[in-house]
């Protein structure tokens, strides 16, 4: 699509608010009844989804230009995806986040991006990474003691990817080290790509860079299917999302989990058992791109109708990503599991879960905005009176580990699965 | 006309440069366009005019700054909280807008049953924060996506809980106003130092001259701050929401239950709500779900509550037997929520809708009694936290009709209504068929009892020309219905003597020449020397309706 193929859902979006607060039906405070990190910070409406759609119409219309304030509006957006969420609880028929994504590749193809993009682009282009300063060679070094079989030269059922985050963040690497034990100790037979693990791209996705995107992900399918991959298993909630969700527009037919889901399943089969207590008390993130954004894809190939006269449906019935299915209850299955541990919610959860302020790459492009975001979330995660504050992505766990709350305290950030290995 | 650099950079020395923007993209994302909102003037393809700057002050003192600026250099100025309306927006080429977002607080005083409220605050976060103190707030029909301070002091603001907690002109308590002269106003128990509990006094008791019963629509400066009288909540804290998205529930508990009730004659429906007018059972009382139109709303339902179903299964829902019979019987309804303080209180109640049933021949559906029908229609009114559903079938919808008046005689016309709009429906395609009966609104739109408060939605596509010009056609032709019972402008007429069609503001000239002819023509000379009083320089649009009194002396 491009943006001009938006046009009715511009012109049909009403300036409700849906896209700027969580459900209005889940308010419970003043505090935390918002949910767009975008306006939050800015506070301009055209950061909003809104405001987004109108800028599209002015800018189709040569009204408005892609200066460089309208250039750093367009791409100020996590694409965390909560607009869509709050505009489909009254609205079936519009799309923000596509169209946020869009529009940020409208401006990416009239060469307006921001300086802190490039080096993220130029490194997935010439380093396979969207790290920057990532080097391809040194991809696979945190995999080397792990036993881990090379897909392309041997068999395995499962295929382990790490992504960018756990491969090279040497203060991440043990928890992809940890899965990988985690997931072998429970007697999965898994595998990795070797040479051939790259960047899944999903990122360059959510900035609007499609060309980069397009090129990472199809070599990536190829690899996939060439090294006879069966499931891919990945603790990155950005590579889940680009393979389960983005991947599958292109023709990836393999399943694909979170790590999560695999480990709550190995719990349900106890074929993972807990022996240790952790005593803690902990309130869980649920990472964008696997919980809301984590549904499955289901191909759709239709068009508009107008019945009874004006009302406008979906012929033939179209799938609604409104993050209603998304995964949400497999790694609170594994926290109430883990001996010891008490889960308090915030306000902010599920498919209404506030963004860490990591996404589409903003932690480089506009590390202020994105650290506000974050500081957001601490805030909340520490009204809850938690100990610790748990998540199942890594860039979320980066962003969170620096970020203090509105009154300058912090948290202790984990990952899930170092809380399993705690209990084992 | 440029906007000099001077003007610029004191607004910009008052609320800081990340607060202030006249960037063209920015200023873009301030205009609306009518038929994207329902805007009560009928549809219309334009753009609000483009401001020069959008400016988002923190602070009473900042908005106060701001509007001594525009007063110097003559420029127009309008402030608006979320945006929605088209009344929110400015109306002339030299003007800046507010947006209030930065001003959002909630100050509860539980002992004097109020809560001072800024004006980004929106209804949802002042519910529930009032909730936590066993408290409500009257949460208009626009619903709680609305702002509080907005609605109650600019606008009508009736809803469902109005029949009870009474429309936004009865809810306003103390007072913070910037007027456009750049004097801040005080007014009630707080302009004598005495504190917000009081909207008339001791002190200054000017509510009528700021917002008479419609409100001024922004036209008479800036409320920056407000206190609202709050009612008593015998339910949870917080709602204990349960569901799928977006088809969200609750269930309150043995001492909360919502109604829809139905009725054989229309004149039956009349005598129903009378008796809810004159018992005080009635915690919430609209017709909402009619709103999908009499043929649809029973498909729509269905459609709502479930997170699974979508508009692509309306027409074999339509069709569903089940539905089909379960819709007939809802054909003339209402829904009513009733809370019980006691379980006493709750018997009472029971027992009085029962009383009322079996005086009028009545009864309650019984489809809108199965649970997840009832926990999502009582959620639904009690928080009114769906009200864009409004949008969901076109994208757009316009309020005609407006049968607000008594009972008694809007039911002598409805059906007439009826008729006149399913005609259009079946001979045109410009708006959505959903059945002629499209009416909804508030079972009374003041305290207590008394004036329904209803429109007929009326819903097209904003994107389709055809539609929006064919929409046009229609309100015109309500506009002669309206006509023929001398009923006054139609809802969707309601402000169009406020804005051109193009979306600029009117000129003096052009007011005189509309009320000087107007009934009771006086009324508008008096708001002209109001405005000439706290407005001498005309800085805030033309949504206050103003005649000179030089041409009644004529």
């Amino acid at each position: 699509m491009a943006l001009q193929d938006y046009r009715a859902m511009m012109e049909r979006c009403s300036t409700c608010a849906g896209c700027k607060f969580i459900p209005f039906d889940k308010i419970k405070s003043l505090r935390f009844a918002e949910n767009c990190p975008s306006i939050g910070y800015y506070n301009f409406m055209t950061y909003s989804a809104r405001g987004r759609f109108q800028l599209s119409q002015s800018l189709l219309d040569g009204r408005a230009q892609l200066d460089d304030t309208v250039t750093e509006a367009i791409h100020t957006c996590t694409s965390c995806g909560y607009c869509d969420v709050g505009c489909k609880v009254t609205r079936y028929n519009l799309e923000p986040l596509e169209h946020n994504i869009e529009l940020k590749a409208y401006a990416v193809e009239n060469g307006k991006v921001l300086e802190g993009q490039k080096p993220v682009i130029e490194n997935l282009k010439k380093e396979h990474s969207m790290i920057p300063g990532a080097k391809k060679a040194n991809r696979t070094d945190w995999a080397k003691e792990l036993n881990l079989k090379d897909l392309f030269k041997d068999k395995a059922e499962v295929a382990f990817f790490a992504g960018c985050k756990y491969s090279y963040d040497p203060k991440l690497q043990k928890m992809a080290q940890s899965a990988v034990k985690l997931l072998q100790s429970a007697g999965v037979d898994l595998g990795y790509l070797g040479a051939a693990d790259n960047c899944c791209a999903g990122r360059a996705h959510q900035m609007g860079f499609f060309n980069e995107f397009k090129e990472r992900a199809e070599a990536n399918i190829k690899a996939f299917e060439t090294a006879g991959v069966k499931i891919i298993v990945t603790p990155c909630s950005d590579c889940y999302h680009a393979f389960k969700r983005q991947y599958a527009k292109l023709g990836l037919n393999i399943k694909v989990l979170h790590v999560v889901e695999y480990v709550d399943q190995l719990i349900q089969e106890g074929k993972i058992k807990f022996t240790k207590e952790v005593p803690l008390t902990v309130t869980y993130h649920d990472p964008c791109h696997l919980g809301r954004l984590g549904e499955d894809y289901v191909p759709w190939d239709g068009k508009e109708k107008k019945i009874y006269n004006q009302i406008q449906i979906w012929e033939p019935r179209r799938p609604r990503y409104n993050g209603a299915y998304g995964i949400y209850d497999a790694p609170r299955n594994i926290l109430k599991a883990i001996p010891g541990i008490k889960l308090v919610e915030m306000e902010r959860i599920r498919e209404y879960s506030w963004c860490c302020g990591a996404g589409a790459g903003c932690n480089e492009s506009n590390p202020e905005f994105s650290a506000w975001t974050a500081s957001e979330r601490i805030t909340e995660a520490n009204a809850t009176g938690a100990d610790a504050l748990v998540t199942a992505c890594p860039w979320c766990k980066d962003n969170f580990v620096n970020a203090v709350d509105e009154n300058g305290n912090k948290i202790e950030v984990l990952d899930i699965i170092e809380l399993v290995r705690q209990a084992i | 006309m440029a906007f000099p650099r001077e003007i610029y950079q004191a607004l910009e020395d008052i609320v800081g440069k990340r607060n202030i923007s006249e960037n063209i993209g920015i200023c873009e994302t301030y205009r609306s366009i009518p038929s994207q909102s329902s805007a009560h003037y009928g549809p219309s393809e334009h753009w609000t005019p483009l401001p020069q700057a959008v400016v988002l002050p923190g602070s009473t003192e900042e908005v106060q700054n701001v509007i001594r600026i525009c007063n110097k250099y003559g420029i127009e100025f309008k402030a608006s909280t979320t945006f929605w309306a088209t009344m929110g927006y400015i109306g002339s080429d030299f003007a800046i807008q507010i947006d209030t977002r930065r001003m959002k607080s909630v100050k509860i005083d539980a002992k004097n049953m109020c809560a001072v409220v800024e004006p980004f605050a929106i209804a949802a976060t002042v519910q529930a924060e009032v909730m936590k103190y066993g408290l409500n707030i009257n949460i208009p029909g626009v619903g709680c996506s609305s702002s509080t301070l907005a609605n109650f002091s600019s606008w009508i603001a009736f809803g469902p809980n109005s029949i009870s907690m009474g429309q936004g002109s009865e809810n306003v308590l103390g007072m913070e106003w910037v007027l456009p002269n750049g004097e801040v106003l005080r007014t009630g128990s707080l302009g004598a130092g005495e504190g917000w509990f009081c909207g008339e006094g001791p002190g200054p008791s000017l509510r009528g001259i700021l917002r008479g019963i419609f409100g001024a629509a922004g036209s008479l400066g800036v409320c920056t701050k407000m206190a609202v009288r709050l009612h008593p909540w015998p339910g949870p804290a917080d709602f204990p929401t349960y569901g799928t998205v977006p088809a969200y529930k609750a269930d309150f508990g043995p001492n909360f239950k919502c109604y829809t009730l139905c009725f054989p004659t229309w004149e039956a429906w009349a005598r129903s709500v009378q008796y809810f007018h004159e018992s005080d059972v009635a915690y919430s009382g609209h017709r909402q779900f009619n709103m999908f139109g009499r043929n649809l709303k029973g498909a729509m339902l269905n459609i709502i509550t479930d997170a699974d179903k979508q508009l692509s299964d309306l027409e074999e829902l339509v069709n569903d037997p089940y539905i089909q019979k379960e819709n007939e019987k809802m054909k003339l309804d209402y829904q009513v929520i009733i809370a019980g303080f006691s379980e006493r209180d709750m018997e009472y109640k029971e027992k009085a809708i029962d009383y009322i049933l079996e005086q009028t021949g009545g009864w309650k559906s019984e489809m809108m009694l199965e649970k997840d029908k009832h926990d999502y229609a009582l959620l639904y009114l009690t928080r009114l936290g769906h009200k864009n559903l409004n949008f969901v079938m076109c994208g757009a919808y316009e309020g005609t009709f407006g049968l607000s008046s008594n009972v008694w005689k809007t039911i002598q016309v409805v059906e007439e209504a009826v008729a006149l709009k399913r005609k259009w429906e079946v001979e045109h395609d410009s708006i959505a068929a959903t059945g002629g009966d499209s009416a909804m609104g508030s079972l009374s739109g003041i305290g207590g009892g008394g004036a329904t408060g209803w429109e007929f939605f009326t819903n097209f596509d904003a994107y389709d020309k055809n539609s929006v010009h064919g929409t046009a056609k229609f309100v015109d032709g309500n506009q002669e219905f309206h006509n023929k019972y001398s009923f006054g402008p139609d809802f969707c007429r309601w402000n169009s003597d406020v804005r051109h069609m193009n979306g600029y503001n009117y000129t003096q000239e052009e007011h005189n020449q509309m009320f000087a002819n107007a009934p009771q023509p006086w009324v508008y000379a008096y708001q002209y020397k109001i405005r000439e009083a706290i407005n001498p320089k005309n800085l805030c649009g033309t949504y206050f309706r103003t005649v000179d009194p030089k041409c009644l002396e004529k």
